[in-house]
């Protein structure tokens, strides 16, 4: 446990100290809010639920990639996959969580009139998915431009597909995006238990990939045999 | 180079080189009182220190260094090949408790890939690693993380042998040290020059006590005095029981080391199996 929380605090520490990082990370989502501020709310409430999941992958991102040199050597420190990934992917969602809290009050200082309860369970979802997305492509990439070019060509499929259509379910942040229709345009229920399922779901399959790649790469070598100090 | 600086330096090859204890003492006392009383610029009266270091072990010779111990490391028939290109073919190396080998050979030659090998970071295509005991590594470049400090650093790897922060951070400090490097401030990893960085990464190989340290070429930017420090904690580490293997191409000191593997191949297009030499006598 002390192994999986000091990985947590050191990617913490780390994404604080990368202030620049963490200016753009506010900044996204908020212009992607103030950008469809003149459309119905149910627009810019959707984007800013994007640009949060697009910030927190990004930073999931770069994270994995600037700890691929590290991780080898932490393994031979005692770690085992699971502290490193488990570790790394709850200082990714602590950091998401932070940042969301600004996101949450912004509709709120703007007036709108929406479920606060379902912008919230909504937001959770976004950081949820975020974080073992970016971690799954970081650790199937491992250069951070072919990686951030497929999240910016992911976010752009989820921008434009048609969420109605079954395709539509297949995009990572379908479930915020099907909440928010229930905190926004006050559907029935379906909705937010539609995408509270497809969040879990998602989350737990994105986890598993970050897991299966995380084994394979820091695996024990079979032509290396440990013995005891005799 | 003062005169301080120099006798420093003759301790540290004095040491390494073996001499016994109470015969260095002795040799570094005398050379101190005659600096003193006749003046004079070390270089100039005694020539550089390993040099002189030598003409005391040609003078007085060494005393017996340590049995080596048990076998720490033994890898046996280790191939590589990247696609058509083998770089690595029937490597062998055995490395006892108390013993340096040191990895040599040309450029691309597959040093660093043997290294990786032997430390469990890559597969081969053939052969085997034994290794007893718990395994340190230290890479050619990279393997600390930008945005931490070096306290934060060794609170990490401190946490993956279950050892609490504040004793984590002392045994960094105090590994440091002995390369001349006080470790305790709050600049980034990013912020150090690439030589202390080494350090970090070199002081993060030797935190968890490993029985065999497994070291690529880890002395880039290194400077002189540093150079000097880092051998002799290699020779302290020898002493302790620590087997090492460092890879590198400064040949100039293979006389400190008690194995050779040198990996250049023969031929453009072939290998020879590579040859296992004594380093110091």
């Amino acid at each position: 446990m002390n192994r999986l929380v000091t990985v947590a605090e050191m990617t913490l520490r780390e994404l604080l100290r990368r202030r620049g990082v963490l200016l753009l990370l506010l900044l996204m989502p908020l212009t992607f809010y103030l950008i469809r501020r003149d459309a119905y709310l149910g627009q810019s409430v959707r984007s800013l639920l994007l640009g949060v999941g697009w910030a927190v992958s990004t930073a999931a991102l770069f994270a994995t990639t600037a700890a691929r040199e590290l991780e080898p050597r932490l393994r031979l420190a005692g770690y085992r996959p699971h502290h490193l990934y488990l570790g790394r992917m709850l200082g990714l969602w602590t950091v998401g969580l932070v940042i969301s809290v600004p996101f949450f009050l912004l509709p709120m200082i703007d007036g709108a009139d929406l479920r606060y309860g379902g912008l919230a369970a909504a937001l959770l979802c976004s950081v949820a998915v975020a974080a073992p997305f970016g971690m799954l492509i970081g650790a199937l990439l491992p250069r951070e431009l072919e990686g951030t070019l497929l999240l910016l060509t992911v976010v752009t499929v989820q921008m434009l597909i048609d969420p109605a259509g079954s395709g539509a379910r297949l995009t990572p942040f379908w479930s915020s995006r099907e909440i928010a229709t229930w905190a926004v345009d006050n559907t029935d229920q379906g909705y937010l238990s539609r995408g509270l399922l497809h969040g879990l779901v998602v989350t737990a399959l994105l986890a598993l990939g970050v897991a299966a790649v995380a084994s394979v790469r820091l695996r024990r070598r079979r032509h290396l045999r440990h013995l005891p100090v005799g | 180079m003062n005169a301080d600086d120099w006798l420093r330096t003759l301790t540290a090859e004095l040491h390494q080189r073996r001499v016994a204890a109470d015969a260095a003492r002795h040799v570094v006392a005398e050379a101190a009182t005659h600096l003193r009383e006749g003046g004079g610029d070390p270089w100039v009266v005694f020539g550089p220190p390993q040099q002189y270091a030598g003409a005391v072990v040609e003078s007085i010779g060494t005393a017996p260094g340590p049995r080596p111990g048990p076998v720490r490391l033994h890898a046996a028939g280790i191939t590589k090949r990247y696609g058509r290109r083998t770089v690595l073919r029937d490597a062998t190396l055995t490395v006892r408790a108390g013993q340096i080998a040191a990895v040599v050979g040309a450029n691309g030659c597959g040093k660093s890939t043997f290294l990786r090998i032997c430390a469990g970071l890559m597969s081969p295509d053939a052969g085997e690693v034994t290794v007893s005991g718990r395994l340190g590594y230290c890479p050619q470049s990279g393997g600390t993380a930008d945005f931490l400090l070096a306290d934060e650093h060794f609170v990490l790897i401190g946490a993956g042998q279950g050892v609490a922060r504040g004793p984590a951070r002392r045994a960094g400090r105090a590994a440091a040290r002995q390369l001349g490097w006080e470790a305790g401030g709050d600049v980034q990893a990013r912020h150090l020059s690439g030589g202390t960085r080494q350090k970090l990464n070199l002081t993060m190989s030797t935190l968890s006590a490993p029985d065999v340290l497994l070291l690529d070429e880890p002395y880039q930017g290194f400077d002189q005095g540093t150079y000097v420090n880092f051998w002799d904690q290699l020779s302290r580490l020898r002493d302790a029981g620590t087997a090492i293997v460092v890879v590198t191409h400064l040949l100039n000191q293979l006389d400190r080391v008690d194995i050779v593997l040198d990996l250049t191949p023969a031929h453009e297009n072939g290998w020879h199996a590579p040859g296992i030499q004594g380093g110091r006598p």
